[in-house]
């Protein structure tokens, strides 16, 4: 018999008894009069920052003020964007401009999945991370932001919430581990 | 890897003779543990949540082989494969192959206590595999050749001004410079030369979805995002417990890990993969190593529900005051001192008595695992089994003798209470009670059974 075979009879052989599936639509969740709002003071902690879009105002132009000196930009939001051959051709990039489906307001996470899977190292490897989310994408909780993503398809897709970072040593927070130094999410 | 025949009350007595240290490592760990207060009651339906993660959990290991199933086709759906591994050294077979076959020569790690487990790093350095872990708290450990102390928190046992030191020597970075921001962006640096030119990423799983076939990793850090986004081959190593059902559950357990673990509302990455990336493969491998036997013992599995957040050990205050290195099983804590104990009684049995059973570990735990009941029963089995040294061995047989005997217990206390107080102080320094830094209590006038038959007296 295969290892699978086996392991999976005795699994099947020594299973306890257990309840059914509860059903986790039935219990209230926390809800947030202000979800902006929720979302915008926790970001704080966790290195990041959250703006709505004023009447007019783009994007570019958010991120201009925030970082006069942008150095290699790569802006996913628009149609046309720089080529990517390998996964490591973004190592250099300073500032990442990204789609985001939607947000939590409980913990201020953003939902990241982009068709073209090659830009999935960007995310991580660029110093500067902004995710654009539409204003009537923010969501309480986990929940039911859940209910809303369709996960498989396209292979890969990530909650961020704001910066990288650690407290390993003695337990100091440092952002900036491995990932983005800084995140900025643009409400528009 | 623990060394071998690690007796928890020798060990802590080591770590607890540097007091200064023993201190701070209590404090910081019970920071966390207030962080982890701090957050849970930010939500109202927490202990709803504790409750639907709980059966959520019990469900899953009733049908646990049907899930992982389910898992195993959905996951081949999505053009990834799934290995089994009975024990820890098909794993590391598994591993090894599939490494070998496209001539890795360097693999990034992402955080797995599994793959501490199984004693993978070891095994692939043999094979002239060259093993960076990445997370940061795990890299400073390997760099010291040691196993992580915690299981979310792999150095936390370490002083900056340690980190520092190793740091010069390992990484060139400038003596004496303790600051952890700068410590941080070095191994930042250092490490993405490793991720870059890596040829495979290993990551743990924190969750595996039976219903989409995908498994998700949460980290702070990026390590696990960055080690599997580059290099073109991404395993990833869980255990059979990590199964849940349904995509919806995610929206229950991804709110109390971080909550629970570091008093965070979420992780920075809470990673989602179905498939590889674009022009890579992704393998999955399923392992058991003696979590079946768990399940099929009605005392110990419910310890199969666990979720790895730590809570346990932030707030025990055994754990806090002894440190992970004094654990023998690669898990320390609670859940470690259960599931250790589980495995190998003989060598492991130590653990269950590290314990006050004072029940913090239950009540904090996401998934309700009665943790402090286990440890008692884990006792049990370590005096069958003979585990125990002569002089608890003996202290518990007279303290049962006396528990079944009232009348001789209280005579006993009796005389204990008359006579402790008037030895001479180089007998009472000699007990286990007055090592430095603790002291015998001063003995009452009355006993319990006294005060409580005098207030009864007193309400007529
Ligand atoms: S036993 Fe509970 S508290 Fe301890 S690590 Fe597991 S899930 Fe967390």
């Amino acid at each position: 018999m295969s290892s699978r075979d086996a392991m999976l009879a005795k699994i099947r052989r020594n299973r306890p008894e257990g309840p059914a599936l509860p059903d986790i639509h039935a219990v209230p969740f926390v809800t947030f009069d202000d979800k902006f709002a929720a979302f915008a003071g926790l970001i704080r902690n966790l290195g990041g920052e959250a703006v709505m879009l004023a009447e007019g105002q783009t994007v570019a132009e958010v991120v201009a003020r925030r970082w006069p000196n942008p150095g290699r930009v790569v802006d996913l939001t628009l149609m046309q964007h720089a080529e990517a051959f390998t996964p490591h051709d973004w190592q250099d990039v300073d500032i990442a401009i990204v789609p985001g489906d939607l947000a939590v307001a409980e913990n201020a996470a953003v939902w990241i999945s982009h068709p073209d899977n090659i830009f999935r190292s960007l995310y991580f490897l660029t110093e500067k991370l902004v995710m654009v989310v539409p204003r009537d994408k923010l969501v309480d909780t986990m929940r039911d932001a859940y209910g809303q993503i369709a996960i498989r398809e396209h292979g890969f897709g990530a909650f961020i919430a704001g910066s990288s970072r650690t407290a390993d040593i003695e337990q100091s927070l440092v952002m900036g581990a491995h990932g983005a130094m800084a995140a900025l999410v643009i409400f528009c | 890897m623990k060394p071998e025949n690690l007796y928890h009350p020798d060990a802590a007595r080591e770590f607890l003779a540097d007091g200064a240290r023993a201190r701070w490592h209590d404090q910081a760990i019970w920071f966390v543990r207030q962080k982890r207060d701090a957050q849970a009651q930010q939500l109202p339906e927490w202990e709803e949540l504790r409750k639907l993660a709980e059966q959520i959990k019990a469900h899953t290991l009733s049908r646990l082989d049907e899930y992982l199933v389910q898992f195993e086709e959905n996951a081949r759906h999505n053009g990834v494969t799934v290995h089994f591994a009975a024990d820890a050294a098909e794993h590391n077979r598994i591993v090894h192959q599939l490494l070998a076959a496209r001539q890795v020569k360097k693999l990034v790690k992402s955080k797995s206590m599994l793959t501490e487990e199984c004693g993978l790093n070891p095994y692939l350095e043999e094979r002239g595999i060259e093993v960076i872990d990445t997370d940061l708290g795990e890299r400073i450990v390997q760099l010291r050749h040691e196993p992580p102390s915690h299981i979310v928190m792999p150095a936390i046992h370490l002083k900056k001004e340690q980190i520092s030191e190793l740091f010069h020597a390992e990484l060139g970075t400038e003596a004496g410079n303790n600051d952890p921001t700068y410590l941080t962006h070095a191994a930042r640096a250092n490490l993405r030369q490793h991720f870059l030119t890596a040829d495979a990423g290993l990551t743990g799983v924190n969750f595996a979805v039976a219903e989409t076939g995908g498994v998700v990793v949460c980290t702070n850090e990026g390590n696990a995002d960055l080690g599997t986004a580059l290099p073109p081959l991404h395993i990833a190593s869980m255990g059979i417990e990590k199964i849940i059902p349904r995509l919806e559950h995610l929206g229950v357990f991804t709110r109390l890990l971080a909550r629970s673990a570091i008093g965070s509302p979420v992780t920075t990455y809470t990673s989602h993969f179905h498939r590889a990336r674009p022009g890579g493969e992704m393998h999955i491998v399923v392992v058991d190593n003696g979590r079946s036997d768990i399940l099929g013992n009605p005392d110990f599995y419910a310890s199969l529900r666990c979720i790895r957040c730590g809570a346990c050990m932030n707030t025990c205050p055994v754990y806090r005051r002894s440190s992970g290195h004094s654990y023998s099983y690669i898990i320390p804590g609670p859940i470690g001192s259960t599931l250790g104990p589980s495995r190998d009684i003989r060598k492991h049995g130590s653990m269950a008595f590290a314990c006050t059973t004072c029940g913090s570990c239950s009540n904090v735990c996401p998934v309700k695992i009665n943790l402090h009941e286990q440890l008692i029963l884990q006792r049990k089995r370590a005096f069958d089994a003979g585990t125990l040294k002569p002089a608890k061995k003996m202290g518990l047989l007279a303290m049962r003798f006396l528990t079944r005997h009232p009348a001789l217990l209280d005579t006993a206390g009796k005389a204990m209470r008359k006579v402790v107080p008037i030895l001479p102080a180089f007998v009472k320094d000699g007990t286990a009670w007055s090592r430095p830094g603790r002291e015998l209590p001063e003995m009452p006038e009355h006993s319990f059974k006294e005060l409580y038959r005098r207030r009864q007296e007193d309400k007529q």
